[in-house]
């Protein structure tokens, strides 16, 4: 059986330890909260981050690129990116399977499986990254698009146009 | 129908291990994070308002520069709070830590921080209580480890520190206290809180100084009445290009039917401003259709009132420039635009604080006779309950079709909601102007809505990860409906919102945009005389106008 067909096959103890790894990175009191199985608009931390940890497993049993496991990554990255979290906290529970794959795979398995962990870790730090400018970005320009934009149309004040002032591009 | 547990089984599942620790170090004493604290309140604008210890202090630095006797300051002030606010004394009292809040709360949900739990939020101040002004407190303290046995601890600079971190991390909308037992309101904690901090001069700028703005030029952005003018002439204009009608308002008219407040928010920053467009021209049909005078105000030139987010003087401070300039005037009552907070100071604080405005007449709606009953001591209506009773009364004509390429849900702004019961208005209006209405999930709207994270003071730049992380609940909803039914447009009734949903939509869910309810009805109405209508608002091309 290729390592493809076994994490298939696994698929759903990944999930279920990748999921509680993941959980476990917030404060304990937190976490008793936020990993249960609620509704997904009573506590949309856990139904996100389950959704996108079940669509990041289903990617690699199968074709992937750089790009589609960033798009699988974004709702989990997305939000850890505005949480009190430093960038390795952030990007951490990805190097959870590595352990997890260590209690479930063969040696083999493992030696296949480790460089794809890596290639999950290496797409959120990109994503990480996209995030953490986007928010740059909101901050930089937020009030200037509000604001300017309006006295702007209104003629009040003429000397730079609102591109000037936002630079290169729209977040 | 799932089986149901017997006794021994449900206390099977019970764990009577007792948790090691206590219940306070769930997170490590206090680190103020870059991205989840606002800056510090600007000296001068504390010195405009004749606040104590004005000065210039970063958070992040350890000195905040506090005056000498600032425990003893802040104890007086807790004690004189007691005695004055009852809410307050019950809610350090009663609560029994049951928990039903703890998940309900937009920021723990979106940040994950035990501490953001709203009964764990109140805890941090409860514990202050408990130590130095309760019985138990005061004796347990005596002996070895009895603080902690009794949940109290004294309050050191620690302790401030994370008072001023935790309450500056909450919105004041009160979603928690809707699942209270006891009903406490979170929000009047917080509020106490925050009235202490301004005490020993701990505010935040993006308060103070609109405050300070607003005391001294009438609005929260210091906009000056020449400017304000200008921008409605502005506003004026554009509505005549796409419509042909020229709307000018009144200011100041002595003897007018109505005075209009709005927060200062619709005038002078987007999307807010095309909301006032729709004002405008809705008050140009009344006056042609039925003789409606309404004037607008220079001086009182604000709705919102950040005051409130400062202290409960504070807040009477800048309400009272609307009722005086209703009174200047000789209007009969006052109609008020689409604003969050400043409905919550009107509904819930106002009639204590400045009123009654028995100055001026209980509001009737002189087209349709409608007695607005909820503003018979305030005399102060929201403009969705104007415009909702004028539609019922079939006394606007809309073209709904000129809406058609919306597709709208509504997010309940906290403090229209929740703090004045303000539900139904918003969607009838909605529905009378647009065709494609979807709700989102039930327990994310209505009495349950979500905040947007930025209310209360907290719209800042510098604290966005905070922002963010507290409009996730929210946003989730929406990309929820965006997804099912293609919604693409966030219709709300608050300022703040307007210019706090539309960067959460930037970040959370880029495809949709945020419109005030008023702009929808000025898209529809058909103004008297208006020539054949091809953009929105927006200068955007009608449906079906793509080509022309």
């Amino acid at each position: 059986m290729n390592i493809k067909q076994t994490l298939k096959e696994n698929k759903s103890l990944f999930l279920k330890k990748w999921f509680q790894a993941t959980i476990e990175t917030y404060p304990k009191d937190s976490a008793r909260i936020l990993g249960k199985d609620a509704n997904r608009f009573d506590n949309p931390v856990g139904a996100i981050t389950r959704e996108s940890l079940e669509n990041i497993l289903d990617l690699i049993t199968d074709k992937y690129s750089e790009e589609s496991l960033e798009k699988a990554l974004d709702p989990i990255i997305r939000i850890r990116a505005v949480q009190a979290f430093n960038a390795s906290e952030a990007v951490s529970f990805v190097f959870a399977l590595k352990k997890i794959g260590q209690g479930i795979l063969d040696d083999s398995h493992q030696r296949q499986f480790d460089p794809m962990v890596d290639q999950i870790a290496l797409a959120s730090f990109n994503k990480f990254m996209k995030c953490k400018e986007e928010i740059f970005l909101l901050k930089a320009t937020e009030s200037k698009r509000r604001v300017h934009r309006a006295f702007e149309r209104a003629g009040l004040v003429a000397e730079l146009k609102e591109n000037d002032l936002l630079g290169s591009k729209k977040s | 129908m799932s089986k149901e547990l017997t006794p021994d089984e449900a206390l099977d599942k019970i764990n009577f291990t007792p948790k090691s620790g206590n219940w306070m170090d769930t997170t490590p004493s206090v680190q103020i994070k870059p991205g989840m604290y606002c800056y510090a309140a600007k000296a001068d604008s504390v010195k405009t308002l004749g606040l104590p210890n004005a000065r210039p202090w970063n958070p992040l630095e350890e000195d905040w520069k506090l005056p000498e006797n600032w425990q003893e300051i802040l104890h007086q002030g807790i004690k004189e709070r007691l005695e004055k606010f009852r809410t307050f004394k019950i809610f350090m009292d009663v609560c029994v830590r049951c928990g039903a809040c703890a998940d309900k709360c937009h920021f723990f949900l979106g940040t994950g921080d035990p501490k953001n739990m709203p009964v764990l939020r109140a805890e941090l101040l409860r514990s202050v209580y408990r130590n130095d002004f309760t019985t138990a407190g005061k004796i347990l303290s005596k002996i070895p480890g009895g603080s902690r046995l009794g949940g109290g601890r004294p309050l050191t600079m620690e302790v401030l520190k994370e008072l001023w971190y935790y309450f500056f991390q909450c919105t004041e909308c009160r979603r928690c206290s809707v699942f209270c037992p006891y009903g406490i309101d979170t929000a009047e904690i917080t509020i106490m809180a925050r009235e202490l901090f301004n005490l020993v001069g701990l505010n935040i700028d993006w308060i103070a100084t609109p405050v300070s703005n607003c005391f001294k030029t009438g609005n929260h952005l210091g906009i000056q009445p020449h400017a304000f003018k200008d921008m409605l002439d502005f506003f004026v204009e554009d509505i005549e290009e796409i419509t042909g009608v020229d709307c000018t308002p009144e200011y100041q008219k002595k003897g007018a039917d109505i005075l209009f407040i709005t927060p200062s928010g619709d005038v002078f920053a987007d999307p807010g401003t095309y909301t006032c467009q729709g004002y405008l021209m809705l008050f140009k049909y009344l006056k042609d259709k039925y003789g409606l005078d309404v004037t607008w105000s220079t001086y009182a030139s604000e709705g919102g009132n950040f005051g409130f987010f400062t202290s409960h003087e504070t807040m009477k401070r800048l309400n009272a420039k609307m009722y005086a300039e209703a009174k200047r005037l000789g209007v009969k009552w006052i109609l008020g635009g689409e604003c969050g907070h400043m409905w919550r100071v009107i509904h819930q604080y106002m009639d204590t604080m400045n009123g009654p405005a028995d100055f001026l007449e209980v509001p009737v709606n002189p087209i349709t006779g409608t007695v607005f009953e909820n503003a018979r001591s305030t005399k102060m209506v929201h403009i969705t309950e104007f415009t909702a009773d004028l539609i019922k009364h079939n006394k606007l004509e809309l073209d709904k079709s000129r809406n058609s390429n919306r597709v709208i849900t509504y997010h309940d702004s906290c403090n229209t909601s929740r703090g004045m019961g303000l539900l139904d208005e918003p969607r009838y209006v909605i529905n009378n102007v647009c065709d494609n209405f979807y709700e989102m999930p039930s327990n994310t709207i209505r009495e349950q809505t979500f905040c947007c994270g930025s209310g209360s003071g907290l719209n800042a730049g510098e604290n966005m990860e905070l922002r963010m992380a507290g409009a996730l609940p929210r946003a989730n909803a929406v990309k929820y409906v965006h997804e099912k039914f293609g919604v693409n447009t966030l219709g709300t009734v608050c300022a703040i919102d307007r210019a706090a949903l539309s960067t959460l939509c930037e970040y959370w869910v880029p495809e949709v945009e945020v419109y005030g309810i008023h702009e929808l009805v000025g898209n529809a109405l058909i103004l008297p005389g208006e020539i054949k209508r091809t953009q929105d608002l927006r200068m955007e091309p009608l449906p079906g106008m793509e080509e022309e």
